[in-house]
């Protein structure tokens, strides 16, 4: 599977999903499972969150004593949630967004002779209210608000307290994402073990019984009548076929527990359907929108400038000379024909510029190479580089064309910064397709410290990947290695 | 022969003008890449003509045009022919609405596709150094567009706006009347119609009275 593509040197890849992914009949299919990346990555995803699991479950318990430990909980047992929801993304490729942060219920104190108007006013603009006397406790509506209220109908405040820390100490104890994650350890606790039980357990069983003969012969396991007695050796082959099912059972039912956990993880853990969740989701596309929108028009900017600059030029050359050859060979006579010669000559060169710079600047609005397919773009793309490069490629299936793009030419322009400023000696380019993610890491020897600078290429290719919904991680302390990872969503 | 600046950032046309300009027997003093450097070369070489175009670093907006109209201020003898890459009405306006007095180079607004054609593009040189006009007709299309909303223009014959169109390239009564296939007399019936309906007093020169209804079409 790992290939080292040197900048000379063809790449080849082989692909494990070769084999899985090209058969249709079930049978082959249900033989082959076992093995697939998925099988691998929910055994994993089972034997990492199980402990994970039962600690939160434990502290989510030991934290449920009292009201001040609620609130003092709140925080960690999110950041608990949050750690599984990087889990299954990072394991099963189920990206599932962090609900809205932890807001404060803040209560406002006012003081004023006018309790009841305020009151009232507070409570018409959407505020919860109490009153005792001439003291009104608000809250759902910041101060300042409640303060412009006041001077816009003349209402004398005596005293107008915002109550901070209790205000957060309210939030968290009513902090609705906070009781979904505890009630979501509680199911865990079982799923977890039902997992584990199922991904590990299962296949040991299965090996066991798979070879139950050879124990019952050499190692005289088993109730009975003693080793080496030919009935019980006979009977002992009945248990063959029960590890063979059990074998064959895991990944399916592996994966059942896993695809009900996401289920679970979805619901309790993601945003749900929170109107502030939801809103915050809008202002998160309207921003991803404005990029996209941006991002095309500087494209279409440069694509107009390189233009231009380039084959426009070459051909606006080209045509004069040509106009120039065309008036020598009809106004002079006899025709200066060296003269001729040397313009059509130059008027040539000036037309393979343009085919050259044209063909470049086409690759560069869409590389007919990933008509093949991402795998056959990126084995050229790392055949290219000037800094040897090994490539890792696992695409099963493939993502849609506008990820397929963007995958693309952000793998050419992380090889290329590699190339540029790293000086790497050697760079790794994994591109890792699981169901609903594609992953595109590249990961250099050179000398660290890149950063997402203003107006530099990470930034800018971060803004990219924003578009489409993606993330981009960077790991490069100075000295190095360098990691810059990139996941895309399948589809756009 | 004219001692002329060259001033286009792509190195490639840059060379093609010096080619086509050294072939007609022209002495090409500089070719220069940027405004600053125009200016720099205008003020050594003092030429007779500075070839302009409009977009150049470090912005690639209109930094040549406004050299040429800093130049025009400063050395109103010199003869200025500005090339763009889109017909950029406003900036033609701009150009050829200051009136720098008597003595005054002309000034010429080309695409740059018309370079390619070496008799037209030498022959604007030629007018331009003479202290003429030469305006491309695109460019007087996409000022006649720009100001057929104004009200008066609208009560331009058909005819006549042709006639005006000719004319703001800078044609002779002569060529507007071999253009149309009309007698010289009839143009010139339509030209005084033309300065009336505008409002403009009739003059007889041919650079000043581009001028002025450029300056009408352009305001």
């Amino acid at each position: 599977m790992r290939t080292p593509a040197s900048g000379d040197g063809a790449a080849k890849i082989s692909d494990n999903h070769t084999m899985a992914g090209l058969t249709s009949s079930p049978l082959r299919r249900a033989v082959t499972a076992p093995f697939t990346r998925r099988a691998w990555a929910d055994l994993a995803y089972a034997v990492v969150s199980f402990p994970l699991a039962m600690a939160a479950f434990a502290f989510s318990l030991v934290m449920l004593e009292n009201g001040i430990f609620w609130a003092v909980s709140a925080p960690a047992v999110r950041k608990l949630g949050a750690a599984n929801r990087y889990l299954a993304r990072r394991l099963l490729g189920e990206d599932i967004p962090a609900p809205p942060p932890l807001r404060p219920y803040a209560w406002v104190r006012v003081q004023t002779p006018d309790a009841g108007r305020l009151a009232a006013l507070a409570e018409a603009e959407g505020g919860r209210v109490k009153q005792h006397g001439d003291k009104v406790k608000i809250a759902k509506l910041p101060a300042t608000r409640i303060a412009e209220l006041a001077a816009d109908e003349h209402i004398v405040v005596h005293a107008l307290r915002p109550q901070g820390t209790i205000g957060w100490y309210n939030g968290a104890i009513r902090d609705r994402y906070a009781w979904l994650a505890r009630l979501y350890f509680g199911m865990k606790a079982i799923t977890a073990s039902l997992h584990l039980l199922v991904a590990v357990g299962f296949p040991l069983a299965g090996l066991f019984y798979l070879t139950y003969p050879l124990w019952q012969e050499f190692a005289g396991a088993g109730p009975g009548l003693g080793s080496g007695h030919p009935v019980e050796l006979a009977a002992s082959f009945l248990f063959v076929p029960v590890g063979a099912a059990l074998l064959l059972a895991t990944p399916w039912l592996s994966r059942a527990v896993s695809e009900l956990d996401v289920m679970f993880i979805r619901g309790f853990l993601g945003p749900g359907n929170d109107p502030a969740a939801l809103a915050e989701r809008v202002r998160d596309l309207e921003k991803a929108r404005a990029h996209a929108v941006d991002d095309s028009a500087a494209r279409l900017r440069s694509i107009e400038r390189d233009l231009h600059d380039g084959a426009q030029a070459q051909l606006v050359a080209l045509a004069m000379k040509l106009g120039l050859a065309k008036e020598k060979l009809e106004l002079t006579a006899p025709p200066d024909l060296t003269r001729v010669a040397q313009l059509v000559d130059d008027a040539h060169r000036n037309a393979i510029e343009a085919i050259s710079e044209l063909r470049t600047l086409a690759r560069g609005i869409h590389p007919s190479v990933l008509d093949n397919g991402l795998t056959d773009a990126l084995t050229t793309l790392a055949a290219r580089s000037a800094v040897p490069v090994e490539l890792i490629a696992d695409i099963p299936e493939r993502p849609s064309a506008a990820i397929e793009t963007i995958a693309y030419f952000s793998a050419a322009e992380l090889l290329a910064n590699v190339a540029k400023h790293s000086g790497a000696r050697h760079a790794t380019l994994e591109a890792v397709h699981v169901p609903g993610l594609l992953r595109i890491r590249v990961t250099d020897d050179g000398r660290g410290g890149a950063s997402p600078a203003p107006g530099g290429g990470l930034r800018g290719l971060a803004e990219r990947v924003r578009t489409v919904d993606g993330r981009l991680d960077i790991d490069s302390p100075p000295g190095g290695p360098t990691v810059v990872t990139v996941e895309l969503p399948s589809h756009a | 022969m004219l001692r002329i600046v060259i001033a286009e950032d792509a190195a490639v046309i840059r060379a093609g003008l010096a080619e086509v300009l050294a072939d007609r027997g022209h002495e090409v003093v500089a070719a220069v890449g940027d405004a600053e450097a125009l200016k720099a070369a205008v003020a050594e070489h003092k030429p007779d003509v500075a070839i302009i175009d409009v977009r150049m670093p470090p912005d690639h907006t209109d930094e040549g045009l406004r050299a040429a109209i800093a130049i025009r201020r400063e050395r109103p003898a010199t003869s200025i022919l500005v090339f763009s890459q889109y017909v950029e009405t406003r900036y033609a306006a701009d150009l050829l609405r200051m009136r720098p007095g008597p003595g005054a180079g002309g000034v010429g607004y080309l695409l740059k596709d018309r370079v390619a054609n070496v008799r037209e593009f030498t022959d604007a040189i030629a007018r331009v150094a003479a202290g003429g006009t030469a305006l491309d007709p695109e460019v007087v299309t996409g000022m006649l567009n720009a100001a057929r909303h104004a009200s008066t223009l609208a009560t331009l014959t058909g005819r006549e706006r042709d006639v005006l169109a000719l004319m703001a390239e800078g044609r002779s009564n002569t060529a507007i009347a071999e253009r149309l296939v009309v007698s010289e007399r009839a143009v010139e019936k339509h030209i005084s119609n033309i300065f009336s309906k505008l409002g403009l007093p009739p003059s007889d020169s041919d650079h000043r009275r581009v001028l002025a209804v450029l300056a009408y079409l352009g305001s």
